[in-house]
């Protein structure tokens, strides 16, 4: 079971580099943080808690249905072309994560000391999620992107959280998915007001504010 | 906080009870003048800022002189260099107030970086900021250690003291601070300095290597002359009093430079007269240079111009300034009786007396020291001819100088009492000595007790029995004595012959103003004297309307800033071009910052793979 939701993580994470249209990208996030939730659901029903039935309840009202939604809403409001601009291309962005994959499966490996093969590749996939949402953000132009990124980072740390001490504790967890979904709207409108100004929301041509 | 208990925080020895002194016997004076400086320059919040700052700095520059922990020091000295470049920009109506405070404030800071590396270095070994346990942690130090310690104390107190060539902030900052401040800033508080390189090098590293003294005797000797030489060519009056503020300050220094040459050399009767010199000099530097700051506020006050080549004739308009400035003068160009002769005599009596009681290459070094210093007083007193004779004697060269008026009350008092204080520290040379014996005492922990500087209360006697000896106030009597004489003689013989008549003019009938004497060609022979350092060159631009008509003819001389030129902008090239460069990877672009981090991690992860 822990093994075919793993296994959905990292597909997803590849669809998502491999993106080329945001709203393509907003629904591959959105299949990682089901299956976010899956694993989550999974570890509450093995240890009936009701902490986690909450954490894991919270995961997809916000990640998989509010955060999608209100992102899908900002693209058809703010009527742009759906590219979201890559600096590398699909092929060698597949290859680069591939790369990463197996750096965070040797990170995970020898320097996390972890208790089992089971705990290892939890902790390489967990690892390497945040590696790629650091690779969407640097290498994907437009401003959602970067947001989605950064969300997929926090998904990483929040399987990492949980594969390294069993999830962090109920409160700050809590706190956690707040401020993600609290960030996703200041973003949003940030990237709503530019688009505005700008008429276009290709941070790569932000540069030309600077003095 | 064990380091910071109040108990241990203040330290009376003589030596800060000494330099407490010099603090409020300028400021005094200074503080009532700026009453009648600060009256009519700005509005009442301003006036009353400055006051404000004022009080700041005299509470700093005290608590600089009298704390016992390295901590506190540090925070006091940080107050005072902030303070004091506050004072700096205060007079916001002039561009150049503010690019001074800027060179003033780099300064400043790469100094104090050097002094918080040497107090880091001590602290290291003594695990504590108390003075008292630095100077025990001191003798356990490593030579090598305390060499380094030594020269970066002396680069962080040097470049406040402005030894060339770390003198380059001072003729820029002082001349931009209203005038009070200047005086209290030439005179007392590039003085904390000093008491930094006495109270660190000397009290609690302690000297024991003759290098030490060595490299501080040369680089004074650099300064004086450095000093003087660039005084001689300026002509910005404030700016010139500034530039003898370097060469005093390498006066002091020699004094001190000596003081710790003898004490390594285990020489302690020397080590204090030298000292003694060095102390005496400073005191009296203090003194003449805040009062001629003083006169030359006051003279700005009254013409609103700094420039000597727009003055003349202000002796006239204003003839107690003028008396004030010329005593101010005499005292500066070592002239007897006054304090600044008696002073720099000591220095060259300690450096007669040491040239005698060494052997081999220092006797030749301490001789030509001495020489050096015979020549700065004769260019210091060169200098000051130019500037009392342009200032103050002919006839007005503008209009400046036309409207000029005698200053107020305020004023005049605050440069009365520095004043009186030259002659003081003049006529009452032997009992000052007498005391500045204990604080040198204090200072180098020598017991002076069994060493006899003095025969009676009115004769200098540096060393009992060798025959040297000066009495100011028998030199005052001569002086006077012959003074009156000549006046007497002068009066029988001349009284008819006198005819007041214009000046002769070889039948050109329009002498004027302009055909008076300038500073710039009072000091000609000078800049062609020095021109293997001033490297002096000119400028020429003719405007011809026909081959045989010139229409307009300028001429402009200049001297190179030597140290400006050949230091601080390559350096200060250096600086921009790596900043230039490194502003490269700066390009405003998001993506390319977060690829930074990206890669940061990347490297970071690879990197600890192999281990």
């Amino acid at each position: 079971m822990q093994a075919i939701i793993l296994f959905g993580v990292l597909a997803s994470t590849y669809l998502m580099v491999i993106a080329k249209r945001t709203p393509a990208l907003i629904r591959y996030f959105r299949y990682q943080s089901f299956f976010l939730f899956l694993a989550t659901f999974a570890v509450a029903i093995e240890e009936r808690q009701i902490d986690l039935y909450i954490i894991a309840g919270l995961l997809f009202v916000i990640k998989v249905c509010a955060i999608p939604y209100f992102l899908n809403r900002i693209i058809k409001r703010m009527k742009v072309s759906e590219d979201l601009g890559l600096f590398v291309n699909a092929q060698l962005s597949l290859l680069c994560v591939l790369g990463f994959t197996y750096l965070s499966w040797v990170f995970a490996e020898r320097i996390l000391a972890p208790r089992n093969e089971a705990q290892a590749i939890m902790l390489a996939v967990a690892f390497f999620v945040v590696l790629a949402g650091m690779f969407l953000m640097v290498f994907r132009m437009t401003a959602l992107a970067q947001i989605i990124g950064l969300l997929v980072m926090e998904n990483g740390l929040f399987l990492l959280a949980s594969t390294v001490s069993g999830g962090m504790p109920f409160f700050v967890e809590i706190a956690i998915f707040f401020d993600v979904f609290v960030s996703v709207i200041i973003m949003g409108f940030f990237v709503y007001r530019i688009n505005k100004l700008f008429t276009h929301i290709d941070v790569n041509k932000l540069s030309r504010l600077k003095g | 906080m064990e380091h910071l208990n109040i108990d241990s925080l203040f330290l009376f020895d003589p030596l800060s009870a000494f330099f407490l002194c010099v603090i409020f016997l300028i400021s005094l004076p200074s503080a009532v003048y700026s009453i009648g400086y600060l009256k009519g320059e700005s509005s009442g919040l301003k006036t009353a800022l400055a006051w404000f700052l004022l009080v700041l700095f005299l509470i700093s520059m005290g608590l600089v002189v009298s704390v016992r922990n390295v901590f506190v020091f540090l925070i006091a000295w940080e107050i005072m260099s902030l303070v004091s470049y506050f004072l700096v920009v205060f007079d916001t109506k002039h561009e150049k107030s503010i690019q001074a405070g800027t060179i003033y404030i780099v300064m400043t800071h790469i100094g104090t970086a050097f002094l918080i590396a040497a107090f880091l270095i001590m602290f290291k070994y003594a695990h504590s900021f108390n003075f008292a346990a630095i100077k025990s942690a001191c003798s356990l130090m490593p030579p090598q250690t305390r060499n380094i310690v030594f020269l970066f104390l002396l680069i962080g107190f040097g470049t406040k003291a402005g030894i060339v060539p770390l003198h380059i902030w001072l003729p820029y900052a002082h001349p931009q601070a209203p005038s009070h401040i200047s005086s209290i800033m030439s005179g007392v508080m590039i003085k904390t300095a000093i008491y930094g390189i006495i109270r660190f090098v000397i009290f609690i590293l302690g000297v024991n290597s003759s290098w030490w003294g060595v490299l501080i005797l040369m680089l004074a000797v650099i300064s004086c002359l450095v000093g003087v030489i660039y005084a001689l060519m300026e002509h910005d009056i404030k700016k010139l009093l500034a530039y003898h503020s370097v060469e005093n300050i390498g006066i002091i220094l020699l004094g001190v430079g000596l003081a710790m040459l003898f004490i390594s050399m285990n020489m302690p009767y020397l080590a204090v007269f030298s000292l003694i010199a060095g102390l005496y000099h400073l005191i009296n530097h203090a003194i003449f240079k805040g009062l001629l700051f003083l006169c030359a506020g006051a003279v700005y006050k009254a013409t609103e111009t700094r420039d000597i080549e727009k003055l003349g004739g202000l002796i006239k308009k204003m003839p107690q300034t003028a008396v004030y400035f010329l005593l101010g003068a005499m005292a500066i160009s070592a002239l007897p009786p006054l304090n600044g002769f008696v002073s720099e005599w000591l220095t060259l009596q300690a450096f007669f007396l040491g040239a005698f009681s060494v052997e081999g290459g220092y006797r030749l070094f301490l001789g030509l020291c001495a020489a050096m210093l015979a020549l700065t007083s004769g260019l210091a007193a060169a200098c000051f001819v130019k500037a009392f004779g342009i200032t103050f004697l002919a006839q007005p060269r503008s209009r400046y100088a036309q409207n000029a008026k005698e200053v107020s009350l305020s004023m005049r008092a605050g440069m009365f009492f520095l004043s009186f204080l030259i002659v003081v520290f003049g006529l009452a040379a032997a009992i000052i000595i007498k005391l500045l014996a204990k604080v040198a005492s204090a200072a180098t922990g020598i017991n002076t007790s069994s060493m006899s500087f003095s025969l009676n209360n009115f004769i200098l006697s540096p060393q009992a029995g060798k025959g040297v000896y000066l009495s100011t106030p028998l030199l005052a009597a001569v002086l006077a004595t012959l003074g009156i004489a000549g006046f007497a003689i002068y009066k029988l013989v001349n009284r008819e012959k006198a005819v007041i008549y214009k000046t002769w003019d070889c039948g050109y009938y329009k002498l004027d103003s302009r055909n008076e004497y300038t500073a710039t060609t009072f000091s000609k022979p000078f800049r062609i004297a020095f021109s293997f350092f001033l490297l002096p060159y000119r400028k020429t631009q003719k405007i011809r309307e026909s081959f045989y008509h010139v229409k307009s003819f300028a001429y402009e001389t200049h001297t190179t800033m030597v140290f400006k030129k050949y230091i601080y902008e390559p350096i200060l090239g250096l600086v921009f071009r790596s900043a230039k460069f490194m502003r490269k990877i700066q390009p405003g672009s998001i993506h390319l910052y977060l690829s930074y981090i990206f890669v940061t991690v990347l490297i970071l992860i690879i990197f600890m793979r192999k281990f």
